[in-house]
């Protein structure tokens, strides 16, 4: 036993199946699909090479562009409006002194839920006739808004939808590290007379700063590949407006069988999620210097 | 040696994970048993073929092979038990037919089957052995061209039923072939309710002025005119395909793929003009575009709309052990009434024969055998009465006068009126056009009713589609 434990084959006979699946079922599709995005499979009949026809009428196409902008505008919610109201309830969970458990148990409960769930329980609170935000609406004599049917509140919706999805992660994340800070600097600061906001923004903040940094990342990655709220509370309806560049992509392969333009969409999404943290990465993260308490 | 064994069992445990997750995935595909592939013995398949009578099985009882066949159907629901009680005595019956076959259902709702499933597995090339098949371009002449259908014209031959069908087979058919059959047909009208009717004093909406008074009328009294669930543009589009059929004239919907008619024609134009100018005055349900098609019915079930535009299938939700009992014997039915000016015969009525069963091309004998059972037993005189009685579907078979009279149910009797008062009928354009045409008047038609797009930017994007379609397929 002891010898064969020695012999690395026996290591690579272990993970072998696991090899074998990570390459039946990632890298095949991902190589496969790659050599699609260049065809114009229709998944019945043989395909034909049509060079870079697929991509040159992707950036045609109104509707995957728009479906971009919907993805942006994920993207810049996440991090303009998300991010900072993550750090903030974050900061006062930290500072709060009894049932702080209680409160890290109910922020990070959503995160737990699977999305089909979050989806059919947010289609009920978004009931026209019958949802709990219509009847709170109504209170007020607000009429009824048709939140996930009108092109200019279903993109909110899926939004606020989204964001209370992931908030809660996101802000235990955080919370952890503003709680790994040492009370000491926290202490000076009270006794050199720093008020509440003023520890808060120029000490926490800055020294939470990398943890940040990661969220922002997570937030852009999860912003690009955003679909299966989507399709489970709108199918990318009313009319387009929350189409989103995975659910295009979706549509196009499985339900028009463009499986070729699929295929070509599916790699212009993964340029642009590459390309924009990258981005991030070397013009913002990279600056950050390491902080040592 | 010892190190040798440890390896040797090292690599069979590692194996034996890795042929579990195979094995699992088997199972899921829904494929038939393995046991169901591997040669049968001659005795055993030779009687099975045979489609031989339960006697004829009994007679050999100890050669029976068990072996299961996937059946795709759509018939989940409420709305949808008087088919699926159809379709289980089917199977019962074809189980009892054929020694050793037990089907393995599977019931898919049917835009998820039709757009998203079927064409997923078409493409990987293990679609269920028996599957619900829609006719047209899009669907069933598509993956037989691809050679995925089994060809049933021999079939039909043997069992002597080909000539027993309407003359419905069209859309299923590539090159003479037959490749799929209806269960049955349907036409798609107005259903009011004759409470509210009554209520405003409203004449039944069987002239344009009477419909128009109408929708009116219910819309100032803050009832829904038509109730409608937009989410799939398929709902809407139904009303779209009769106000072509109306304005456009009968022979449009037809011709749309052979170029002799266009979606950006002033004509096509003015059935969407129509279309808009409806959404406009509110005659539609509000926050249309987030209803599912069951909402419809539930809105016009609760009084909350007068009308629904919806097709003949609709009629057995009114029956009093139904979905819609609750308007039971207050819903009556009636054709689109003619427009005015509107070209072509304006008694015509849309008339499909679309939704049907297709079956997989790789079978094999005890498959095929079961197929063939399936086939007698669907499509027979006790099968198509029965759909036409207790599901309210037209049959797509011959049915002798005495059993057309057996219909008592007043709303289906309508609905044989309306037809049989029709001067022609036209088809639905979803079993005309290319799938891609016809996911583009979806998109297109959603963007007419959120107001993102005109009626002639509407008739211009599905024309450039179908342009590039009948461009493609010369």
């Amino acid at each position: 036993m002891k010898t064969t434990l020695k012999n690395p084959y026996v290591y690579l006979l272990f993970v072998a199946p696991t090899v074998a699946m990570y390459f039946l079922f990632f890298i095949y599709p991902t190589i496969t699909s790659f050599v699609f995005g260049f065809t114009n499979w229709d998944g019945l009949n043989d395909r034909k090479f049509v060079g870079l026809d697929n991509f040159a009428n992707a950036f045609k196409d109104a509707e995957f562009r728009s479906s971009i902008w919907n993805n942006l505008v994920i993207l810049l919610f996440s991090c303009c409006i998300q991010v900072p109201l993550i750090v903030v309830f974050s900061l006062l969970i930290s500072h709060v002194k009894r049932f702080q458990g209680f409160y890290k148990t109910t922020v990070f409960m959503p995160s737990i839920l699977s999305t089909s769930i979050i989806g059919i329980l947010w289609g009920y609170i978004y009931d026209p006739d019958v949802g709990l935000l219509n009847s709170f609406l109504n209170v007020f004599g607000i009429g009824p808004i048709y939140w996930l049917a009108e092109p200019k509140w279903a993109m909110f919706s899926i939004l606020l939808t989204n964001a209370w999805q992931w908030m809660g992660f996101y802000i235990v994340l955080i919370l952890a590290a503003i709680l790994g800070i040492p009370k000491d600097i926290d202490e000076a600061a009270m006794i050199d007379g720093a008020t509440g906001v003023q520890r808060a923004w120029y000490l926490t903040v800055p020294l939470i700063r990398p943890i940040i940094n990661v969220v922002i990342m997570l937030s852009i990655a999860g912003a690009l590949r955003v679909v299966d709220i989507v399709l489970v509370m709108t199918g990318g309806g009313p009319a387009g407006s929350t189409e989103v560049m995975a659910s295009y992509m979706v549509n196009k392969a499985i339900k028009y069988g463009d499986y070729g333009y699929g295929s070509a969409l599916s790699i212009i999404i993964f340029v642009i999620a590459l390309i924009l943290t990258a981005l991030y990465q070397l013009l913002i993260a990279r600056r950050q210097e390491r902080i040592e308490y | 040696m010892k190190k040798k064994w440890t390896s040797v069992m090292a690599a069979s445990v590692a194996m034996s994970a890795v042929l579990a997750g195979c094995g699992g995935n088997n199972d899921n595909n829904g494929a038939a048993s393995p046991s169901a592939s591997e040669p049968a013995s001659p005795s055993a398949s030779a009687s099975a073929s045979a489609s031989a009578s339960p006697t004829a099985s009994a007679s050999e009882p100890a050669k029976v092979e068990n072996f299961t066949v996937s059946l795709r159907h759509i018939q989940i629901g409420e709305p949808q038990k008087f088919r699926k009680a159809i379709l289980d005595d089917v199977v019962k019956k074809t189980e009892a037919d054929v020694p050793g076959l037990k089907f393995e259902l599977d019931g898919v709702e049917d835009s998820v089957n039709r757009f998203t499933k079927l064409p997923a597995e078409m493409a990987a090339g293990n679609p269920p052995k028996v599957f619900s098949l829609f006719g047209g371009a899009g669907d069933a002449q598509k993956y037989a061209k691809a050679g995925r259908l089994l060809d049933l014209t021999p079939i039909l031959d043997e069992l002597g039923i080909r000539d027993k069908f309407l003359n419905v087979l069209d859309s299923f058919s590539v090159d003479g072939k037959v490749y799929g059959l209806p269960i049955g047909g349907n036409t798609e009208g107005i259903f009011y309710n004759t409470d509210l009717f009554a209520k405003y004093s409203l004449n039944p909406p069987t002239t344009w002025d009477d419909l128009i008074k109408a929708a009116d009328t219910l819309a100032q009294n803050k009832i829904t005119p038509f109730a409608v669930g937009s989410k799939g543009a398929w709902v809407p589009n139904m009303l779209v395909n009769t106000l072509i059929g109306r304005v456009a004239g009968e022979a449009a919907i037809p011709g749309f793929k052979s170029g002799e008619a266009k979606w950006s024609s002033p004509d096509v134009v003015a059935a969407y003009q129509l279309y808009a100018d409806w959404e406009k005055k509110g005659y539609f349900t509000k926050g249309e575009l987030g209803k599912e098609y069951g909402d419809m019915l539930n809105d016009f079930v609760a009084g909350k709309a007068g009308m629904m535009f919806d097709g003949s299938w609709r009629n057995s939700a009114f029956k009093n052990d139904a979905v819609g009992a609750a308007i039971a014997g207050k819903v009556a039915y009636v054709a689109l009434p003619a427009v005015p000016n509107g070209k072509g015969d304006q008694t015509a009525v849309n008339a499909n024969y679309g939704e049907g069963y297709g079956f997989s091309a790789d079978l094999n004998d005890n498959e095929l055998a079961a197929v063939k059972a399936f086939i007698k037993n669907m499509y027979s005189d006790e099968m198509q009465l029965r759909g036409l009685l207790e599901d309210g579907v037209l049959p797509s078979m011959q049915l002798s006068d005495e059993s057309i009279a057996q219909v008592t149910d007043p709303l289906l009797k309508q609905v044989l009126d309306v037809l049989k008062s029709a001067g022609k009928t036209f088809p639905h354009f979803d079993s005309v056009v290319q799938s891609k045409v016809y996911t583009e008047t979806e998109t297109q038609l959603q963007k007419l009713i959120a107001g993102k797009a005109s009626p002639q930017q509407v008739g211009d994007a599905i024309q450039k589609v179908q342009d590039a379609e009948n461009a493609a397929a010369k």
